[in-house]
């Protein structure tokens, strides 16, 4: 992808992604309270149950602070009249190219975290797949959507 | 507006008999009353009528359906007759566009001649002004293709329906087995069998399974694929297939989103092959796009086949292949679960050696996969090719590649490796074709080609001016 031409998400879905994924992955903190309550802490049980402690301590630490950082500062995407180009991805990186010809629908979603955060998801459908451009400016995403569908307007392609 | 022959109460009725949502013992309590009225009902609602390219459907008996389909956006139109239908001269009549949306437009039973009337007017150039000359030039270009009986006879013998055939026995077997195990019959096969020991019984019984599952699967496939016909002409084509129930799909040239050869593991050591198409109608009951184009032909016959059916598709494009250093995860990746498997397994149970074999076996898949797998493009084709248990190579026309992506996880990265993957559109849900730890320089120039095809190709008409008012969007 041309850096140069790509835009980056708002900043502000990382907040997004941390409060979704600190509720998603509470299992984690769940584990080593499971094992406490029907195992118990004692002798071998107690350095077990720290170590699980730790471990699912680490990880969720990982997934709610570190991951999201990196995520937003990977994820790009840009339009123009020819495609969308979505790149993304922390530990599989992908890129994915949609011609513009191709493009079904594009609509813009918000729910309450995102609106929370003033954000909103663009979501754009082929008529085989659905990418997302997860969190975006009210106003741009609005701007994204309108823009995404004159370009595939243009085109008179169908299916 | 039409409405649908009466007969379709009957037809109706025998479907309705055969929907869950009626059991039996309420069908004979007084609930086929209830079916014959909702049949009747049914019929007396459902109207069509196709008029300047326009197909309009009512139907329903409480809520009201208005279905409006313009042959612009007809995908495939599917003509079947069952044996009910048959019995009355009547085929049921399917006119598919893209999306599940349009499954209600299906007339379940119209006679013949009606049907082909309204196949005419919705098809491509099936205006009424050039209806004779349509239909000379139909003639003249037509050209058919039928499947010679002994190929018939090895398709069926060959055909991957084993394991659909062998589930289906299964299912069958563990609701009949209590009645046998209750009435003493294995008590009685075991004294009938000479076999003494309980491997040995159990190996037998497989060997039936096999035997009958294989069964099944040639009849099926026979009486799915006898009678094939393939008809060419100039806007589109014509399947027609089947015994007991028969089915005619028509398909437009432009309609045909991708093409694929599929090689089966029977099938490739004997040379024979089976071609596919994906329409982005929704096919079959499940809702997958994919239409069997020939049932059975030698391989080396394809070219010439597609040559003269889909000259677009020319399937004999050179592709890339992994590099080397991507054998070594092509094998990982199907054996490592086997290998781990089978050594806990014989860690456990007092297993012979020659479990072993299943690795092994499972190394010389991943070989043949890494082996098979290749990715290729020219500026209108895309052809991939790869392995699963079949060989299967489809080709892909760049302007019906719905979306393009090269994906790296964090140990191809390391190893300069990718995958790349395109999206087609085919029924429901769309259809997608990979490829595993290709070069990353030769992903990202897919990409590239991709890319710059669309740029080369597309035209900005005038009204490209409306976009100036969109100013460049800022960073967030």
């Amino acid at each position: 992808m041309d850096k140069s031409s790509s835009q980056k998400l708002a900043p502000s879905i990382i907040g997004v992604w941390r409060w979704s994924s600190a509720a998603g992955y509470a299992f984690l903190v769940g584990i080593p309270v499971a094992y406490y309550s029907i195992i118990g802490s004692r002798g071998i049980h107690f350095w077990l149950l720290m170590a699980l402690a730790f471990i699912s301590l680490a990880l969720w630490i990982t997934v709610v602070f570190i991951i999201p950082p990196i995520r937003w500062k990977r994820w790009r995407y840009s339009i123009n009249q020819n495609e969308i180009d979505l790149l993304r991805g922390v530990i599989v990186k992908k890129e994915t190219l949609i011609p513009l010809s191709r493009v079904q629908h594009v609509d813009t979603r918000q729910g309450p975290l995102l609106r929370w955060f003033n954000l909103s998801s663009v979501t754009i459908s082929t008529a085989a797949t659905t990418h997302e451009i997860p969190g975006l400016d009210e106003v741009i995403a609005d701007r994204v959507r309108r823009e995404i569908s004159t370009y595939a307007r243009l085109a008179e392609d169908d299916v | 507006m039409i409405r649908a022959n009466l007969v379709t109460i009957l037809v109706f009725l025998f479907i309705g008999a055969q929907s869950d949502s009626f059991s039996f013992f309420f069908m004979i309590g007084g609930g086929f009353a209830l079916l014959m009225i909702s049949g009747v009902l049914d019929w007396w609602r459902f109207l069509f009528k196709v008029e300047e390219g326009e197909m309009h459907i009512k139907r329903g008996i409480f809520v009201r359906k208005d279905i409006y389909l313009t042959k612009d956006r007809v995908q495939v139109i599917d003509i079947s007759s069952g044996v009910i239908q048959r019995m009355f001269g009547l085929v049921k009549i399917d006119i598919q566009t893209a999306g599940s949306t349009s499954r209600a437009a299906m007339i379940e039973a119209v006679p013949i001649e009606t049907a082909k009337e309204i196949k005419k007017k919705l098809s491509k150039n099936g205006t009424v002004e050039e209806e004779n000359t349509e239909e000379q030039s139909l003639r003249e270009n037509k050209i058919r293709y039928g499947l010679p009986n002994k190929d018939l006879l090895i398709a069926a013998s060959t055909s991957g329906r084993f394991g659909i055939a062998l589930s289906i026995l299964g299912t069958l077997f563990s609701q009949i087995e209590p009645v046998i195990r209750e009435s003493n019959m294995f008590e009685y096969l075991f004294s009938l069998l000479p076999a003494q020991t309980d491997t040995f019984m159990i190996a037998s019984i497989i060997v039936v399974f096999v035997i009958v599952a294989w069964l099944i699967s040639f009849f099926s496939t026979l009486f799915m694929y006898g009678d094939f016909s393939l008809e060419v002409s100039k806007d589109e084509m014509l399947i027609s297939r089947g015994i007991f129930e028969k089915k005619r799909i028509t398909i437009p040239y432009k309609r045909i989103q991708a093409l694929y050869v599929t090689e089966g593991i029977i099938r490739q050591p004997l040379g024979f092959c089976s071609v596919h198409i994906h329409s982005a109608g929704y096919g079959d009951e499940q809702g997958s796009g994919s239409i069997v184009l020939f049932p059975l032909i030698k391989r080396d016959k394809v070219e010439s086949l597609l040559e003269k059916v889909v000259p677009h598709y020319d399937i004999s494009l050179q592709g890339i292949k992994p590099p080397f250093r991507a054998l070594r995860r092509y094998i990982f990746r199907s054996a490592a679960l086997l290998t781990l498997i089978t050594g806990v397994l014989y860690w456990f149970l007092p297993l012979s050696n020659w479990i072993w074999l299943i690795p092994l076996l499972s190394v010389w898949w991943g070989w043949l996969k890494y082996n098979d797998a290749a990715i290729g493009w020219d500026d209108k084709n895309v052809i991939i090719s790869d392995r699963t248990l079949s060989k299967t190579i489809a080709i892909v026309k760049r302007d019906r590649i719905q979306d393009a992506s090269v994906s790296a996880s964090w140990i191809q990265r390391f190893r300069k490796l990718s995958s790349a993957e395109l999206h087609v559109a085919s029924g429901d849900h769309g259809s997608s074709f990979s490829i595993d730890d290709i070069s990353e320089s030769d992903g990202e120039s897919y990409l590239n080609a991709i890319n710059s095809k669309l740029l080369v190709e597309r035209k900005l008409p005038a009204a490209h001016d409306t976009t100036k008012e969109l100013v460049s969007l800022p960073g967030w």
